[in-house]
This record gives structure tokens, C-alpha cells and sequence, in this order.
């Protein structure tokens, strides 16, 4: 009797231990936010969330970012402003109408790259990513900055 | 029209043209910023290229803005704890800031090609805590292409980063190395 009663006290524990070591190996070694595979939150044109930034920075920042940082999902539809690359060859493109003080910046992956191909300057495109920060006249820098979005794609409609 | 209104505006067309200031402010877009972490346990990497810029060749002026979410890890969980409330705040805080000088702008031609040293002394505010920073600094001018490259060790607990129990604690460095690299264009 005595005999079972360990036995089973040490199957419960064994079992427990693997449990929280799964729980913890998963954790440790759980995958990135695969952001275009992921639902989209907000769908807008590139002026309303730039001007949705510039009246007030502070409202936005606590809609649109996240506390650990998987903040909101936006679609962004605009006019293709400039097409450029980062430092890492990730395509940089500006969604930005030309009457406007900001735009989006949008960063591609390594992944998503050729997905820019074909783009040209002042065509219209709408671009799936995940917001970074906002949009804002900065006194220092004395210029606008833009919304920034990464993890970027082009969505077909 | 008078003889003396026709040289009053020549004299004036001439001072507004002669004086105007240079206005070859330079802007990177896409600046490179990433930071280093060495403990025994763990090394820790993480890559931001979304860095704003600029550079005035006139004054010397640096400022950077760094949107805190655009630090990438290895690691998801990493990237989690670094944006959490209990270590950056990025929601609260979005941007972390720097605003120097070149210090010895006299050494830096930047009409020429060439690799000049300088010193960058400034202010880097991260969160709610802004501290003094003193860096060497490189300036590669080419051609229209300017680039500046700058490596600094930064103190965590100096902006209010402290880790005081489990994982982060051991496997976090107290000082963790930054290295900046940005590159501008010339209008």
C-alpha cells in the first residue's frame, strides 16, 4: 500500500517536472509573431493614420502599441513616395501623399523583399505591417518622422 | 524707377543670396543601432534599422531617434521582456533620444574624401532619465555619401534598467555595448 502511494507521488512529480520544463523550453524558444499570417487590426489610408498621430501622439501610442511590444496590425493604402533600402537590404518604402508633413515607412524582410519588385514611385499599394511608433514633428531633428512599420508585405487584393 | 531704389535692391538681392545659410542639414532614414550583451551564461544580440538621423556639417549637431520597438532579438521572449513595462516601457515610452555635438568639428572636411575622428558629446535620454555621453566617433566622408560610426558601452541601471531577480539578473550584462552606424545622403 505504502509502496503505490510513493510510486504514484513520484509519477505525479516526474510528470510535473517535464510539464514545467516543456512550458519553460517553449517559452524560451517561442517563435516570433508571424505578422502577415496574422489577423489584421486596422485598415486605413496612410494620411488618416499620420493624421490620427499629429492631433494627438499620446491617445494614438496607447491604441496602436502594446505593452510588450506585439502591437497592432495595420494595412496601410497610399501613394508609393520613395522606394529605398536599410542597412540590412530590407526594402524601405514611403507610403506619403505629397501634400502631406509624414508618411508610413514601411521595412520588408529578406523574405517579403521581392515582393517590391515591380513597384514604382506614385502608385498606389496597400501594405501589411506591424506599427513601431508613430508619427510627430520632432524639435530636435527640426523635421517630421513617420509612422514605422516592419515585418512588411504587399497585400493583393 | 530711381538710380538709388535699383541699388538699394541689388545691395539687398546680394546680402539675402551671399549670407543665406547653408541649409545642407543631412538625414538618415534608416540608421543602424544594436546592442551587445556579454555574461557568461548568454550572449544577447539585437539589431534596430530604423534609427532617424541627422547631422548638420555647419554646427555639428547629432541627434538620434531610436523607436524602442524596432529592436529585433533572436529571441521572442527576449524581445517581450525588453519592451516590457518592467524594463523599457516602450508603450510609455516609444523613442529613446540623443542630442550631441561634434566636438572638434574642425577636424572633418566634409567637401573632402575622408576618414576623420571626432568626439561627439551629448545627452541620450532613455524612459524617464537622461544622462551625459561622451563617445569618439568616425566620420567617413564619400563623395555625397556620409557616414558615421560610433561604438559606446552603456550603463543599464543609469536609466533606470535594473534586473534584481531570475534569468535577466544573471544572463543580462550590467553594461552592454552599443554601436551606431549611420549613413547620409547629401541633398
Amino acid at each position: 500500500m505504502k509502496k503505490k502511494k510513493i510510486k504514484i507521488m513520484v509519477s505525479v512529480l516526474v510528470l510535473l517536472l517535464v510539464g514545467v520544463s516543456g512550458v519553460a523550453y517553449y517559452l524560451f524558444n517561442m517563435p516570433h509573431r508571424n505578422i502577415q499570417e496574422a489577423k489584421t487590426d486596422y485598415s486605413f489610408s496612410s494620411s488618416e493614420i499620420v493624421n490620427e498621430y499629429l492631433a494627438d501622439a499620446t491617445i494614438a501610442n496607447e491604441k496602436y502599441l502594446e505593452e510588450e511590444g506585439d502591437s497592432k496590425i495595420l494595412a496601410v493604402t497610399g501613394k508609393i513616395f520613395s522606394i529605398g533600402k536599410d542597412q540590412n537590404n530590407q526594402k524601405v518604402i514611403l507610403l506619403k501623399d505629397t501634400s502631406e508633413k509624414a508618411g508610413v515607412s514601411c521595412t520588408f524582410t529578406e523574405a517579403t523583399n521581392r515582393s517590391t519588385k515591380d513597384l514604382e514611385i506614385g502608385q498606389t499599394v496597400t501594405i501589411k505591417g506591424v506599427i513601431r511608433s508613430g508619427a510627430g514633428f520632432d524639435a530636435d531633428l527640426d523635421m517630421y518622422e513617420d509612422v514605422i512599420m516592419e515585418k512588411c508585405d504587399v497585400v493583393n487584393e | 524707377m530711381n538710380k538709388l531704389s535699383v541699388v538699394v535692391i541689388a545691395i539687398t538681392v546680394f546680402t539675402l543670396t551671399a549670407f543665406k545659410p547653408y541649409a545642407g542639414k543631412l538625414v538618415s532614414k534608416d540608421a543602424h543601432i544594436s546592442f551587445f550583451s556579454h555574461t557568461a551564461l548568454e550572449d544577447i544580440t539585437a539589431n534596430n534599422y530604423k534609427v532617424v538621423s541627422t547631422l548638420d556639417p555647419t554646427t555639428g549637431d547629432v541627434v538620434y531617434s531610436v523607436p524602442m520597438q524596432s529592436f529585433e532579438f533572436e529571441k521572442a521572449l527576449m524581445q517581450k521582456h525588453f519592451n516590457s513595462k518592467d524594463f523599457l516601457n516602450t508603450k510609455k515610452f516609444p523613442k529613446a533620444k540623443f542630442t550631441g555635438k561634434i566636438t572638434n568639428l574642425d577636424a572633418v572636411d566634409f567637401d573632402k574624401d575622408g576618414t576623420y575622428e571626432v568626439i561627439v558629446a551629448g545627452d541620450l535620454n532613455i524612459k524617464e532619465e537622461t544622462k551625459p555621453l561622451n563617445e569618439k566617433a568616425t566620420v567617413k566622408v564619400e563623395g555625397d555619401k556620409v557616414t558615421l560610426d560610433s561604438k559606446m558601452n552603456v550603463v543599464l541601471a543609469d536609466y533606470g534598467v535594473t534586473f534584481t531577480k531570475g534569468k535577466p539578473s544573471t544572463n543580462v550584462a550590467k553594461e552592454v555595448a552599443v554601436t551606431v552606424k549611420a549613413v547620409y545622403q547629401k541633398e
